[in-house]
């Protein structure tokens, strides 16, 4: 006697008593069904709020001063270290640095023609386009020497170029009009910005930021960026350049700090792993229940088949192979369960992710989980009966009445 | 050749032992026909099913052909319960969503035989026991008589030493009995040992031997010479 035919006796047993073995096997479809919608459910968001959190460069790492007063001392007023290009040159020998990303902001109401528009204008250097990988799609990025001679010229984006010029127009070698100042478009990029975070009403400019700083009075460097060769790694080196940076300039009152977003992640991690534990225990106890049920409908099954185990023992059956047969019964019914518990649990996500924001997925290991975690309440709950069946003595359960 | 010592069975325990049989003493040899009689109550079931390796005696010592059995583990008992008896019973006892090859098989898969050959042996014996054309049949599609042939062809289908039955006709019709006991007749002529436990004197008139049971002793064994 085989496992095959110990399964096809358990399965012809289910499938006689369909009614019987639907309602058992609800409580572990039910169970499954939760376990895996909701981990579903859970990796789903997990994955959408830490896209929205690095949605924009995962490689990437702010670096930013923070002021740090005297001993007994409770300053308000203090000024932010200069940055110039040699901090720069410097951040970017630190290793495991790929980039570093150096802008300005500004604000400008740009004119051309007829048309006119608040613009927001990011103060660049040249290495900005291969550390942000943007894309020029007409003219020229900005060199470095357009930084070190304070040349007017500026990038348009897309939307900007659509707005204030015609599409058979050559923006490039236009003179533009920027807070009453004229500057020459020497470029058009497409913005590396998410499509959400764009500006469509009137699109965005780069300009070096050495220019920037003298037009608008900024510092030339207000916003600084390590972008690490190894994202694994991007704390680290975010704190490695920070550090170098405070070393190099010989900070006393302050120093180069980093935003770790690995404790974001972390506490994100933790918040959705704890919401999962909570919501996957709920389920446990469904399942646990979903057990005892198929316990109690196996025990009944044991004593309606008594005669059935009191012949196969008097046919040459051990006590291990109807052991085996009940327990195997058992293992299909909830592995069954399972099975339909996960198809289930497959439509659901299927439903969430059409009609809600979250993607729901169901992985395989969760599902490899759910069917063998059904099997083994099929062993947990089918060893008392299975046990009691093989206790049985031949002779009395062929007497059985 | 099977060989039982001073057997005793005693149900319950303490105050509420009940005894069964006292001391037996019987040996049968192979090719036997044999017939156990006695009233209800007398032993001869409790007999049978410790002859057929079903039940373990309360003391004494039981040798087949040369061993002790009689404190077998239980596994070594099923192995002989599949191996060397075949078992009928007064209620045919059968599989009921089974078909009759399929009942018929069942030994043969706690005996690890494949199933090509099960089916094929199932076959033989179905057309032996004159059920060449019912093999498909489930048993509530089976006249009594015809249960009960499935049941003789499944004791036989191991291809076991001993045939024990106990009271084999009790459901049947006398014209049925008759042709069920013709083959049991048949059987031990083909060189079975017939083991049949009985109440009724037609019955136990075509055995070679019978044994008479009363209040858990042998008081009479006698041949009968055809």
């Amino acid at each position: 006697m085989n496992i095959w035919d110990s399964f096809k006796i358990a399965l012809s047993s289910i499938w006689n008593h369909k009614i019987r073995s639907m309602l058992t096997m609800l409580g572990i479809i039910i169970g499954v069904a939760a376990v895996i919608i909701i981990v579903a459910i859970g990796q789903g968001t997990k994955k959408q709020m830490t896209d929205e959190l690095f949605s924009t460069d995962k490689n990437a790492i702010d670096i930013y001063y923070e002021y740090i007063p005297p001993e007994g001392e409770t300053e308000v007023f203090w000024q932010e270290p200069e940055l110039t290009s040699e901090d720069i040159e410097t951040l970017a020998e630190v290793p495991g640095v790929k980039a570093v990303v150096a802008t300005n902001q500004g604000w400008g109401m740009m004119t051309h023609e007829d048309e006119q528009g608040e613009m927001q204008i990011t103060g660049v250097g040249a290495e900005f386009f291969r550390a942000r990988d943007i894309q020029v799609v007409e003219g020229r990025a900005l060199y470095a020497a357009d930084n070190d001679g304070l040349n007017r010229v500026v990038l348009i984006d897309t939307i900007a170029r659509e707005k204030f010029f015609k599409e058979t127009e050559n923006p490039i070698g236009e003179i533009i009009d920027l807070n009453d100042n004229p500057y020459k478009v020497v470029g058009v990029y497409e913005s590396p910005l998410p499509e959400q975070f764009r500006n469509k009403e009137t699109g965005e400019m780069l300009m070096p930021r050495t220019v920037i700083s003298m037009m608008f009075g900024n510092r030339e460097i207000e916003q600084l960026q390590v972008i690490a060769s190894d994202p694994e790694n991007i704390s680290e080196t975010g704190r490695l350049a920070a550090d170098t940076l405070t070393v190099e300039k010989g900070l006393e009152n302050g120093q180069y700090s980093t935003n770790d977003f690995e404790d974001y992640e972390k506490e994100l991690n933790t918040m959705i792993s704890l919401l999962t534990l909570l919501i996957g225990s709920i389920a446990g106890i469904s399942l646990l229940v979903g057990g005892i049920g198929v316990m109690n409908i196996m025990l009944v099954s044991v004593t309606e088949r008594t005669r059935e185990i009191g012949l196969r023992k008097a046919i040459g059956a051990t006590r291990s192979k109807i052991l085996l047969q009940f327990l195997i019964e058992s293992i299909t019914l909830t592995s069954l369960g399972g099975l339909i518990g996960i198809g289930l649990a497959a439509v659901g996500s299927i439903l969430v992710s059409e009609f809600s924001p979250i993607t729901a997925s169901v992985s395989p290991l969760i599902v490899l989980i759910g069917v063998s975690f059904s099997a083994l309440i099929g062993i947990i709950f089918g060893l008392l009966p299975a046990n009691k069946a093989s206790k049985l003595s031949p002779i009395e359960a062929l007497r059985y009445e | 050749m099977m060989k039982l010592s001073d057997i005793t069975k005693v149900y319950g325990k303490g105050s509420l032992e009940v005894p069964v049989l006292h001391g037996i003493d019987l040996t049968i040899e192979d090719g036997e026909f044999v017939a156990i009689m006695g009233p209800s109550g007398s032993g001869k079931s409790t007999l049978m099913n410790i002859i057929g390796f079903l039940d373990y005696p309360s003391s004494g010592t039981y040798e087949l052909n040369g061993e002790q059995i009689a404190s077998a583990k239980e596994s070594i008992l099923a192995k002989l319960r599949n191996e060397h008896v075949g078992f009928v019973f007064q209620q045919f006892f059968m599989f009921p969503r089974d078909n009759a090859i399929k009942n018929v098989a069942s030994p043969l898969v706690y005996a690890g035989v494949s199933r090509r050959e099960r089916t094929a042996r199932a076959k033989n014996l179905l057309e032996k026991v004159g059920l060449g054309d019912r093999m498909k049949h489930l048993p509530n599609q089976l006249s009594g008589g015809q249960k009960q042939r499935v049941a003789i062809a499944r004791a036989l289908v191991n291809n076991p030493t001993i045939l024990l039955a106990d009271e084999p006709t009790g459901a049947l019709d006398s014209k049925t009995s008759e042709q069920i006991m013709k083959l049991f007749t048949q059987l031990n002529e083909e060189g079975k040992t017939v083991i049949i436990v009985t109440h009724e004197e037609e019955i136990a008139a075509y055995a070679k031997r019978i044994i008479t049971i009363k209040d858990g002793r042998i008081t009479e064994d006698r041949r009968v010479s055809s």
